[in-house]
């Protein structure tokens, strides 16, 4: 833990994050915008605090996460490991919003899978059959039938 | 029915990658995350989401808390100051304190050994 301090200290000594380090600035202030009322205004520099103070939020969590992960020796941080981290440093307001927003993540998952499967199962039911008479070279003298399906 | 609406933009990389159903861009969330240390060599697919959603949490709470500031200050645009005044009214956001300080503070390493 100490380690992470001063790696972070360092980096504030040198100054600016590297862009690829922060979350886009665009993204960070719509979220802001939502959550203060519409004529409020929100400076640039507030913006800019806020895309650090996510990043520190970011590399907090994850370290905590990762010491778990270490003494249970596991080598892949997990979502429920990040759930866990949150309610350990404090944040366990956001359990219960998170496993439910995780929740509905697996289950489009498992929907989208279903989905697939589906589609395919429907292309072999119900295949298209048509036939053209005529002349084919152009698309004004094709004439095609579609004949229904069985 | 088949649904493509539906289905297509998360196909497309609604969750796979791009932003789509979430605020935050995933890539850029899992390039922090390695970024945090030695130590983090493998995140597992729904890292990311779950702090898509954990960090929009987060900057709603910190964003009100420093918008009240303003309010008491009776101003429209929320400031720097406003978020730091947050950050140090909150037991919660401590390990923001350095970052919101203008000029770094004296660590105190003891109390993290």
């Amino acid at each position: 833990m100490s380690e992470n301090i001063i790696g972070a200290l360092n980096d504030h000594d040198v100054g600016i994050k590297e862009q690829d380090q922060l979350l886009p600035i665009a993204n960070v202030g719509r979220i802001m915008k939502q959550t203060v009322p519409q004529r409020a205004k929100i400076s640039k520099e507030a913006k800019e605090t806020m895309q650090e103070c996510v990043s520190e939020f970011i590399g907090f969590v994850t370290s905590e996460a990762s010491q778990k992960c270490r003494k249970e020796r596991r080598k892949t941080v997990n979502g429920d490991d990040i759930c866990w981290a949150l309610t350990a440093i404090g944040f366990d307001d956001y359990e219960v919003p998170l496993k439910l927003y995780l929740r509905k993540f697996r289950e489009l998952e498992g929907e989208k899978a279903a989905a697939n499967q589906t589609k395919d199962k429907e292309d072999e039911r119900y295949p298209l059959k048509f036939s053209f008479t005529g002349s084919t070279s152009s698309s004004k003298g094709a004439n095609f039938k579609i004949k229904p399906f069985d | 029915m088949r649904q493509a609406g539906t289905y297509s933009g998360i196909l497309s990389g609604g969750i796979s990658g791009k932003t789509g159903p979430h605020l935050l861009p995933l890539a850029r969330i899992k390039k922090i995350m390695k970024k945090s240390g030695e130590a983090v060599k493998m995140i597992s697919g729904e890292s990311p989401i779950v702090f898509s959603k954990a960090c929009e949490l987060f900057i709603k709470e910190l964003t009100q808390r420093s918008w009240m500031v303003t309010m008491q200050s009776k101003r429209r645009t929320l400031n720097k100051e406003d978020v730091a005044s947050a950050v140090m009214a909150t037991d919660l956001f401590d390990f923001l304190v350095n970052l919101v300080s203008e000029s770094p503070l004296e660590m105190d390493t003891s109390k993290y050994s």
